[in-house]
């Protein structure tokens, strides 16, 4: 592959942010077909448009999802990316690495691949960006015996589960989401591996409210740890706050000079709920009135930490525009627990409902936020078997249609015309 | 011995799944993970967190185009392996954590860091603007309607000192989809560059069909723009689509059923940028964010207008909102009408909703804000 | 676009190995997609699916979603992968001359 002229692209070399540009550049002296990556994206800068292909569906036997086929429309301008595919390969919970690991997937990557890759891609894999169809077979062979490793998903399926580093170095996680995650992915290895549902279901565990892996806007089981019991409180340190000795917010505002700490203005005045007081020197918190929202957590977390009686709140069917506009996921289960000890039975327990009616109802292409949307909240309860409680909603509906069933209406809905105008003339 | 193509079934190994977490952890995470007390930005980039056992962690936070190669990711291994007794991990955001034990290995690791050159940009913590979460853009996507490394390269060396420093009234997060599909879930961003279409599909007759199903890509219009239709090739009478252009909302879902409606084109390609989205439950609920420009045209190599945009929006912000308030919350406050003022952003009618309920973001009260959108 | 040779017929196909003319399926195509698709011996199950995929093609104009392709069949889809390693889309569906499965990746 000769090496190509890249004008345009070469303007991306320059600045402050490191460039991929030039790391491509440096990968091609190894890699030559990463000039023809540079030479294909250099037409698209001149021709503004993308040049590869609709489509391509590729993949190892066994699977249905995985890799992502993709072919250059202009093959014979750049032979070394006439096949493109993208190979996801599942990453592990927190995405922590060894550089053995690391070093032995890149040894595979330069072998069978373009020798360039993403970490991660939007929904948590492993991208590896670029290698021929006859490639993929010996690629995943030797990704399986030599790695011990696997593919993640695409498709129909069950996407890769994503989580935040929870309890492995965040004081605010509210339950395991590394084990949570971990055991849900091999629990679910067929349904991440051979698409079965209508459209993509994700998961996605959070730790706390804060929610550091946006679960609660793309994934359709969002589960965020929370607590149910009263903040804790080092009166001593709440001290050292207000004395200015901490710095607030762990020190993220510590750029900019914001005046002295000032509790009643950073924290008791933002609180949504307006529970939290001074009496003389120490901070109260009226727990019973609070939404757990973390402001004040954030702010003071030397001095703050969740309860001790931890678990998550489900929320179910979030997404991204298409079509309909983007959804939120909905509260649907205030709290649950958690926990390893019954390998998270009652968190399970509930995605196989979830996926059961979905599987049942939910039409071509339907996420299970739309499926939900169509057939309304209160069937989605019903069908669940959950009874509906103001936390399910933000406020109640403020039209009256409401789809009485015959049995909920005395005397049901079979009425006799005749009786009526027996009693009613016309 | 490895893949044998003409026994392809003979020892396959499947559903493995990933690696367990643990075998990656760095020895101070181990030994005390659900542990720890407290944590505090020591630095921009350098993360301090404190164990009850008294063992300390510190995360050193670096930014990484995300599009990476192989020599890439080795050399960031060479640090690990000289620093961080061979461990590092990637955050949701892209940016790579080098983790060492005690303070006294921080600034060795963050000479080894500068001594790259820009290459390892140390930042992205607390109230400034941390790395942009992207997709594929014209690298390697079928569908898209900007690129996306590039107008991320562009946007963040703008933007630099904003990640290296925490001088902002919160974290301002920033995200880019190259299309209307969002892979990128840009929809709950504080800044979200979104790549957009403006040109209605081309029906390739003479393809159509062999290779979409028509049902489908009927169906996949959510406007019913997409019909039936007959039409002529080679002398044969063929079953096709028409589209319905003044119905026709772009969205582009109707190319990725049917390969035989392209809709990309270089002019009526382009960038919107939408703000003031969170996911956080911090104060106020998650939030989507809102359309606000229209269509940004894409200018290559660097996107000039929309790293200018990103930038006066940012700047505004910076200037106007209270700590700790986020960029959405400060527009609620201000109203949306001082937001566009402010911003010196053009208010137009396409930032007003016509779509599905559309209703609940009319203004209905006599509230508002005598700003210079009144004439 | 490559032309496929065998037995003697050729077919139109695209990079991922589908027919491009639905009209070109016959029992030369099955045979060579058996080949490619890691399929040791054709049974009656293989045609049994074939053949649903063919009949909702015919009736509706699109592929039928997998759930519904294990109903019709009665096979469960870890069967369907049994007998088509490539799955129900990218080795069934290939075999059976319907178009490439689109849709979000």
């Amino acid at each position: 592959m000769a090496k190509r002229e890249t004008p345009l692209l070469d303007q991306l070399e320059s600045g402050p942010w490191p460039s991929f540009v030039t790391d491509i550049k440096r990968q091609a002296e190894t890699k030559p077909e990463c000039w023809d990556i540079l030479g294909i994206l250099e037409l698209s800068y001149k021709d503004r448009i993308t040049h590869w292909k609709h489509g391509g569906i590729v993949g190892v036997f066994g699977y249905g999802g995985g890799i992502v086929g993709r072919y250059a429309d202009v093959p014979e301008q750049f032979p070394g990316v006439e096949h493109f595919h993208t190979v996801r390969v599942a990453q592990p919970a927190s995405k922590y690495y060894s550089t053995e690991n690391l070093r032995g997937l890149m040894k595979l990557w330069e072998k069978y691949g373009s020798g360039m890759t993403n970490f991660h891609g939007s929904t948590g894999d492993i991208i590896l960006l670029g290698t021929r169809t006859e490639n993929l077979e010996p690629f995943f062979w030797d990704l399986t015996h030599d790695m011990n490793q696997d593919l993640g998903g695409s498709g129909s399926n069950l996407r890769t589960p994503a989580n935040c580093l929870g309890m492995s170095r965040c004081e605010w996680s509210c339950y395991d989401t590394e084990e949570c995650c971990h055991s849900l992915t091999m629990k679910y290895q067929d349904e991440i591996h051979r698409p079965a549902f209508p459209y993509k279901f994700k998961f996605k565990f959070s730790g706390c409210p804060n929610d550091c892996v946006a679960s609660i806007a793309r994934s359709d089981i969002s589960v965020i740890g929370t607590w149910r019991d009263a903040i804790r409180i080092d009166q001593a340190a709440v001290k050292e706050y207000v004395a200015g000795n901490y710095p607030a917010n762990g020190g993220a505002h510590s750029g900019r000079d914001w005046g002295k700490f000032d509790i009643n203005k950073e924290v008791i005045n933002l609180c949504p709920t307006n529970c939290m007081w001074m009496e003389g020197s120490e901070l109260k918190i009226d727990d019973k009135e609070c939404t757990r929202c973390m402001h004040c957590i954030n702010v003071m977390p030397r001095a703050l930490r969740p309860g001790v009686d931890k678990g998550a709140s489900i929320c179910v069917g979030a997404k991204a525009p298409i079509l309909d506009g983007a959804q939120f996921a909905t509260l649907v289960v205030p709290f649950i627990k958690v926990e390893k000890e019954n390998e998270f039975e009652e968190l399970t327990e509930f995605i196989e409902k979830v996926w059961d009616w979905w599987m049942e109802v939910g039409k071509n292409r339907e996420r299970v936020g739309e499926t939900m949307q169509r057939v309304g909240l209160p069937t989605f309860l019903s069908v669940m078997g959950i009874d509906a409680i103001p936390q399910h909603v933000k406020e109640p509906r403020s039209n009256p249609y409401i789809f009485w069933k015959e049995e909920e209406v005395e005397g049901g809905f079979e009425r006799d015309i005749n009786e009526f105008r027996a009693k009613h003339k016309a | 011995m490895g893949y044998n193509p003409d026994k392809p079934m003979d020892g396959r190994i499947s559903d493995l799944g990933p690696p367990h977490y643990e075998k990656f952890f760095p020895p101070v995470i181990k030994a005390n993970k659900g542990k720890w007390l407290w944590h505090e930005i020591t630095q921009p980039g350098v993360l301090l967190h404190k164990s009850e056992t008294g063992d300390e962690v510190y995360t050193v936070r670096v930014g990484s185009p995300r599009l990476v190669s192989v020599e890439y990711i080795r050399e960031v291994c060479d640090i690990a392996d000289k620093h961080c007794d061979g461990f590092l991990r990637f955050t949701t955001r892209n940016n790579i954590e080098f983790m060492v034990d005690s303070k006294a290995k921080v600034q060795p690791l963050l000479d080894t860091l500068a001594s790259y050159g820009n290459r390892y940009p140390v930042g992205g913590t607390g109230a400034g603007v941390t790395n942009i979460v992207h997709t594929q853009g014209w690298v390697h996507c079928h569908t898209p309607a900007t690129d996306a490394s590039g107008v991320v390269k562009a946007v963040m060396d703008e933007l630099f000192d904003y990640f290296t420093s925490m001088t902002l009234p919160a974290q301002v997060r920033i995200a880019l989809a190259c299309c209307l599909n969002m892979c990128g879930a840009v929809h709950a961003s504080d800044i979200a560059i979104l790549g957009i279409h403006r040109k209605p599909p081309m029906i390739d007759h003479n393809r159509i069909s062999g290779v979409c199903e028509l049902p489908l890509a009927i169906a996949s219009c959510p406007l019913g723009a997409v019909k039936p239709a007959k039409a002529e090739v080679n002398g044969k009478e063929i079953k096709t689509v028409k589209v319905t252009v003044e119905r026709c909302m772009f969205c582009g879902n109707c190319y990725t059923m049917c390969p035989a409606m392209p809709l990309a084109d270089p002019e009526g390609d382009g960038i919107a940028i939408l703000v003031g989205g969170k996911v956080s439950n911090r104060i106020s609920a998650p939030k989507f964010s809102k359309l606000v420009i229209p269509f940004l045209p894409n200018t290559t190599p660097r996107w000039p207008e929309t790293v200018a945009a990103v930038k006066k929006i940012l700047v505004a912000y910076a200037a106007d909102a209270r700590k700790y308030e986020r960029l959405g919350e400060w527009a609620e406050r201000i109203g949306w009408e001082k937001f566009f003022e402010k911003c010196d952003i053009p208010f137009t009618d396409k930032s007003i909703d016509d779509y599905r309920l559309a209703y609940d973001t009319w203004r209905t009260t006599t509230q508002f804000k005598f700003t210079s959108h009144i004439k | 676009m490559p032309t496929i040779e065998h037995n003697g017929k050729s077919f139109e196909v695209d990079e991922d190995g589908f027919l491009l003319k639905g009209d070109d399926f016959n029992q030369d195509w099955v045979d060579y997609v058996k080949g490619v698709e890691g399929i040791t011996e054709m049974t009656d199950e293989h045609n049994k699916v074939i053949d649903a995929l063919q009949e909702y093609y015919k009736k509706n104009g699109i592929a039928p979603m997998v759930r519904i392709l294990s109903k019709t069949t009665g096979f469960p889809l870890k069967r369907i992968y049994e007998l088509f390693p490539s799955g129900p889309g990218k080795g069934a569906c290939k075999m059976a001359g319907l178009p490439k499965p689109t849709g979000c990746v």
